[in-house]
């Protein structure tokens, strides 16, 4: 009995290791490597020019970055952007609250016949704007009573897909997209804002702007600060909002709020609560978990995030104000050719994430398993 | 009082068609951009600085010169873009590596998940720790990776460090350790061996989670901006987002083109989309949303 076990270990251990090695051979060579590597070149004076010679420099680079007044600026525009995560966080779960029923009609004819009545009102409304000459609110009107007729038909996954879309979308081409509605002549940011204010009102120049929102905090010389307005940073933080408030936490809460034990709802119904009510002590409690979790992530991603903006929009400007780490990561490593130092600001990154890291193993493990 | 009317079906049918409009409204205006741009596309450039979104006289040439079909009619020249090979390169680049990465990342579940072995949870904890390691710490140091090994500036390089992934490993491990046990000690009864058992048993009942990883795997890749800008030299080797960047160097002050380009390369994605929405949303729940 005891040698059929150590054969089958054996045989085990080997189709294991068969099985394993594929992945295992690439997770050496491209990132546990790497990683030991990254921290060697951490420690040197690595450069891709090839007149330097390398060197290994101690925490130099290390004390260097701590003492650079510019690595303290990034390192505040990157938590800069971070306020724009509550309100990301707050928008998805209103999302998520009003789509996670079905809104559906539950006759079948009867939904039929709303969804002809939505596009037939649609399609005269929108017919006699045009008619009238008015094509822009004959475009805005059928799309609108477009989005009714579909959202009738099959109900609340309609919606979710619509909300859906940016999310899926989001990479350069939508950046693109909006790098061009911030441009502020021909962009949709300003002739939206110059339609809503009095004329002669000064419009802000988006991204070419170094106003921001706590502008009217003192700060350091270095920190080019613009005053109080719309400025880069804003105009970031807004395509950050559109992108992500109907992706994947909407998702999550949607999760989260269905799994809600019904009879708490219905507990509240007799006691005579209102909707805001149920939502504010029923609901917002019950996915605090999922709460917790999406803050997290969206920290952490934020601490490694905003390269791909700053490349595509503004090249971390004006005047540094959208650099964040990862795009000063980038800069310092491929564009400064430093890559000694850039792997030690790499490295401070990774060690902040790290305690983030751990912050939500210690506080929300257990709960955010049962809540995913 | 009040209570009673909150209570009526007329109060009912008016709050359902308060939270339809509500909605509708929403979802309209998340739409927007998508619909300036589609609009602005089509503008000449006469128009581009107007407000209205419904251009006097439409320009669907935009689109021809885009793709190059058409010379513009100002500098008379054919614009300086590629985007049929962009578009080419990112799917073929995706493709390859949402191909290697589910096959590696299956293979390695498999064995983190049904077999037992040795130092199994050591290993894996190993995989897991290096989740967490941001994007831009593993750039620098894989970079120089692939400069030893000479991989710099053709399409394996683009490919082959994609090709494994811890966080896919991971996800799918997970999904594999809900399928019950019993399964393997069926077939394995019945004479099958771990290969078998793999194909034949664990493949078509993980096909959701590979699905889902296939779709994140390839999205992933197919919008990737950071390590084709660092491996990429060559003009003909330009994915997508490489191509639209330098698109916007050359010709950023031209909103008509630059939308046009832009309507060309997020097209694939929302038919993608379309196709693949109902696995995704599910999807999503299954990989607890981390990559997206």
């Amino acid at each position: 009995m005891k040698l059929w076990n150590g054969q089958r270990e054996k045989r085990d251990y080997k189709a294991a290791m068969a099985f394993l090695m594929p992945n295992f051979i690439g997770f050496l060579i491209f990132t546990a490597g790497p990683v030991l590597l990254s921290l060697y070149m951490s420690f040197t004076n690595w450069s891709l020019k090839p007149a330097v010679e390398l060197e290994w420099v101690g925490l130099r680079n290390y004390t260097d970055l701590l003492s650079d007044g510019d690595f303290w600026f990034y390192f505040y525009n990157t938590v800069y952007f971070m306020i724009g995560i509550p309100f990301t966080v707050a928008g998805s779960l209103f999302l998520a609250n009003l789509l996670v029923d079905e809104m559906r009609i539950k006759a079948v004819s009867a939904r039929h016949s709303m969804a002809i009545l939505t596009a037939v009102v649609g399609v005269i409304t929108s017919g006699f704007m045009a008619i009238m000459g008015w094509y822009d609110a004959a475009l805005l009107i059928g799309v609108l009573f477009l989005g009714a007729f579909f959202g009738v038909l099959f109900g609340a996954v309609t919606y979710r897909t619509m909300f859906y879309v940016p999310n899926f979308a989001s990479g350069v081409a939508t950046i693109v997209l909006w790098v061009q509605i911030f441009n502020p002549d021909a962009g949709l940011a300003n002739n939206l804002l110059s339609f809503f204010l009095p004329e002669g009102t000064p419009l802000p120049t988006w991204l070419a702007s170094s106003q921001n929102l706590l502008g009217f905090i003192p700060q350091p010389a270095h920190f080019n600060n613009g005053g109080f307005g719309l400025g880069a940073r804003e105009a970031i933080m807004i395509m950050g909002f559109w992108m992500g408030i109907g992706g994947n936490n909407m998702i999550l809460y949607i999760a989260s709020i269905s799994s809600i034990p019904k009879s708490l709802y219905e507990a509240a119904d007799i006691d005579g609560a209102g909707a805001f009510s149920k939502f504010w002590h029923i609901t917002v409690p019950s996915v605090a978990p999922t709460t917790f979790f999406i803050t997290i992530m969206a920290t952490i991603a934020g601490l490694q995030g905003g390269f791909q903006f700053a490349k595509i929009m503004t090249d971390g400007g004006p005047a540094g104000m959208t650099t964040t780490l990862a795009y000063y990561i980038y800069v310092a490593g491929f564009e400064e050719l430093k890559l000694g130092y850039a792997s030690a600001v790499a490295w401070v990154m990774f060690i902040i994430i790290f305690m983030m890291t751990l912050i939500n193993w210690k506080y929300g493990n257990r709960r955010t398993e049962s809540a995913t | 009082m009040f209570y009673k009317l909150r209570q009526s079906t007329e109060w009912r049918i008016f709050l359902m068609f308060l939270k339809f409009f509500l909605v509708t409204l929403l979802a309209a205006v998340m739409f927007i951009p998508f619909i300036w741009m589609v609009c602005t596309a089509f503008k000449p450039s006469s128009e581009v600085e107007s407000f209205h979104f419904i251009p006097k006289m439409a320009q669907p040439e935009n689109i021809a010169v885009v793709l190059k079909m058409v010379k513009d009619p100002f500098s008379h020249k054919y614009l300086n873009v590629n985007l049929i090979k962009w578009v080419f390169n990112s799917i073929f680049v995706a493709s390859w590596v949402t191909a290697l990465q589910v096959t590696t990342s299956s293979l390695a579940a498999f064995a983190f998940s049904r077999i037992r072995w040795k130092g199994r949870d050591k290993v894996f904890i190993l995989y897991l720790s290096t989740m967490m390691i941001p994007a831009m710490v593993l750039t620098i140091p894989r970079f120089q990776v692939m400069v030893s090994m000479n991989l710099v500036n053709c399409y394996a390089g683009l490919i082959i460090p994609m090709a494994f992934s811890a966080f896919g490993t991971f996800m799918l491990r997970q999904f594999m350790l809900g399928i019950p046990l019993s399964y393997d000690e069926a077939a394995e009864i019945d004479g099958a061996n771990w290969q078998q058992i793999y194909l034949d048993v664990i493949l078509p009942l993980a096909k959701p989670g590979l699905i889902t990883l296939s779709i994140f795997t390839f999205l992933g890749n197919y919008k990737n901006l950071l390590w084709p800008l660092v491996m990429i030299k060559s003009e003909h080797l330009r994915t997508v987002p490489i191509g639209l960047l330098s698109f916007q160097g050359a010709y950023s002050k031209q909103t008509e083109y630059m939308m046009a380009a832009a309507l060309i390369c997020i097209l694939p994605l929302i038919i993608l989309f379309i196709f693949m929405q109902k696995k995704l949303i599910r999807g999503i729940n299954i990989g607890g949303g981390v990559k997206g």
